[in-house]
């Protein structure tokens, strides 16, 4: 049984993160990672290797540090002007049973303009499973890994943080 | 008013009300994907009898199934009976297909094998089969249909250059053969299909589009496509018929830049392939890499990247992707390929996300353009840079530098063939 206090804890960790990311305060975001951050999103359900699979996104430590300084550049045509966008999170389980590490599961929606281009409204649905580990006493999140629900069908360009 | 393809693509420019005109749009899906020789999928892709894909060609689904060792059909997703769709998933395996209208059940080679209560019908059997693509060829495991089988031969389309492109990047593999059964993954993009085969080949925006690419991370693209030394040294290159090929070989700095390591890190690789086609041949391989090239009208070779495009519709399509696998490599090669091609294309790449942008930019920018104005001097859009320097050899093959618009003209003259009429293949 998680306790209140943990439980209050991660949930403000999940919100602060998925803030961040919708605000593209992209060096507060990164700064939630840890050096093994593993960042997937495949191109169906979680299930599996991830290394054995072609995702959307499949990210080390490294890459996703790409990743973040390509936003950066101020020359990331598909994020010229960045998305506004937000996302709801809800249906938050936790599981800190593990040796150190807490996973969580939490459902998801993202809602995004497409500004750059033709302004449609694009809704993201999906699960979000992270893990999170206690660092110095504060927590941070060692992999984020989404399910999309419509991971089968194809995506438009998927080049915010999700 | 029909269309006048002759007045809407000229040699040095294009009317843009072909990007997003629907009755454009209608009469390409029929002279283009059903009359013409399209890309379907390859042979890895269903290694076992009664393994099946489905696949989108034109308007058209399809259903890409293996029947036997030898013979790989390609069969309309559609119930020769009431027309229901046969297949759902994007692959499995059956040893027959049955419609769940009412039970008609069909063989791995489209005839009919089952119709409950069958003596209402006073026609025999076979009248009922489905309908199947009428010419299927297939070229080191690549997969061409032409689904109503009026094209002439797979040779005469994709000529002896459309061969040697694909010949290339299998070869590069220890065994001489490909495996692209990774998966496809769907980048859904609104804008209009051909944009795609012009931006997969154009190497005039890369510098450009791309730059954030470039300021970010070390690619060998700074080598062989950005900056005034590489589009130089780079080829745009028209083969004929619609293939196009932007030629990095000239510009790449040192072998296996294509693959982003060095040979010590791949060196059971390098053996293998000197092992199969010897030092010389190999040597040299290690240097040119694979091509980057299109074959009309939805074939993308981009490298290690295999890619379909997908007409949806005026303006909006799918670019369909999977990573080149080689077989007798090391596990970790072929997982390098997968993180390549996840790095380079798709929804979140580094890379072509920005060119669906792109794409999606001119598709905004063309929508309002109408076919009526082309003689007044309206909406065209301008394919001229380097017409005027290209060098044409004793094949008749046109290269330019990089950056200039051979590769879209040669596709555009390719289209304007096909659509007015007058193409053979």
């Amino acid at each position: 049984m998680t306790s209140l206090e943990l439980r209050a804890e991660i949930t403000d960790f999940l919100h602060c993160e998925a803030r961040l990311a919708d605000e593209f305060r992209l060096d507060e975001w990164e700064a939630l990672l840890t050096d093994d951050f593993h960042y997937w999103v495949p191109a169906g359900r979680i299930q599996g290797e991830p290394s054995e699979q072609l995702a959307y996104l499949n990210d080390n430590r490294t890459r996703v540090a790409t990743r973040v300084r390509q936003l950066k550049t101020g020359k990331r045509l598909s994020q010229l002007p960045i998305s506004p966008m937000r996302r709801v999170i809800s249906n938050i389980e936790i599981d800190a049973e593990g040796d150190g590490e807490v996973s969580v599961i939490a459902n998801f929606v993202i809602y995004e303009i497409a500004v750059q281009s033709s302004g449609e409204l694009r809704v993201w649905p999906g699960q979000a499973q992270y893990k999170l580990r206690r660092v110095d006493g504060t927590l941070r999140m060692c992999a984020k890994w989404i399910e999309l629900v419509t991971a089968g069908i194809g995506q438009r360009n998927l080049t915010f943080l999700i | 008013m029909s269309v006048d393809y002759q007045q809407l693509v000229q040699i040095d420019r294009i009317h843009s009300s072909l990007l997003h005109d629907p009755e454009v749009f209608a009469e390409e899906m029929e002279e283009i994907f059903v009359r013409g020789w399209v890309f379907v999928g390859h042979e890895s892709e269903v290694k076992e009898q009664g393994d099946w894909v489905t696949r989108q060609l034109g308007n058209e689904s399809v259903i890409m199934v293996r029947e036997s060792e030898e013979s790989v059909n390609v069969l309309a997703n559609r119930c020769a009976h009431r027309g229901t769709a046969l297949c759902w998933e994007q692959r499995g395996n059956s040893s027959f297909f049955q419609c769940t209208y009412h039970n008609w059940r069909f063989g791995l080679d489209g005839s009919v094998r089952a119709i409950p209560f069958p003596d209402g019908y006073d026609t025999s059997k076979e009248e009922f089969s489905l309908d199947v693509a009428g010419q299927v060829d297939i070229h080191r495991g690549f997969v061409f249909a032409n689904l109503d089988g009026s094209a002439g031969p797979l040779a005469d389309h994709l000529g002896s250059a459309g061969y040697d492109l694909i010949d290339r990047l299998c070869d590069l593999s220890p065994t001489g053969e490909i495996d692209l059964s990774k998966g496809w993954i769907a980048h859904r993009v609104q804008s209009n299909w051909k944009l795609w085969p012009e931006s997969d080949s154009d190497g005039y925006h890369v510098g450009f589009v791309h730059a954030s690419m470039s300021d970010t991370t070390d690619t060998y693209y700074d080598d062989v496509a950005v900056g005034g030394e590489a589009v130089r040294s780079s080829r745009a290159v028209d083969h004929g018929n619609g293939h196009i090929e932007l030629d990095f070989r000239p510009s790449y700095q040192k072998q296996l830049a294509w693959l982003g390591v060095t040979r010590e890190q791949v060196l059971s690789y390098c053996d293998a392939l000197i092992e199969r086609v010897g030092s010389e041949s190999a040597e040299q391989m290690l240097w040119d890499g694979p091509p980057h090239a299109f074959l009309f009208p939805n074939l993308f070779l981009g490298e290690l990247v295999i890619a379909i495009v997908e007409p949806v519709g005026p303006g909006e399509m799918i670019h369909r992707h999977t990573s080149v696998q080689f077989q007798d490599v090391e596990e970790k090669f072929n997982q390098r390929l997968l993180r390549q091609t996840e790095a380079a294309v798709g929804p979140a790449s580094f890379i072509t996300s920005d060119d669906a942008i792109t794409a999606e930019r001119i598709q905004a920018g063309v929508s309002g353009t109408q076919r009526s104005w082309a003689d007044r001097g309206r909406g065209w859009i301008d394919l001229s840079r380097g017409l005027d320097r290209e060098q044409v050899d004793d094949m008749g093959v046109r290269s330019s530098d990089a950056s200039d618009e051979t590769t879209n003209r040669g596709f555009w003259h390719r289209y304007l063939k096909t659509m007015s009429g007058r193409a053979s293949a």
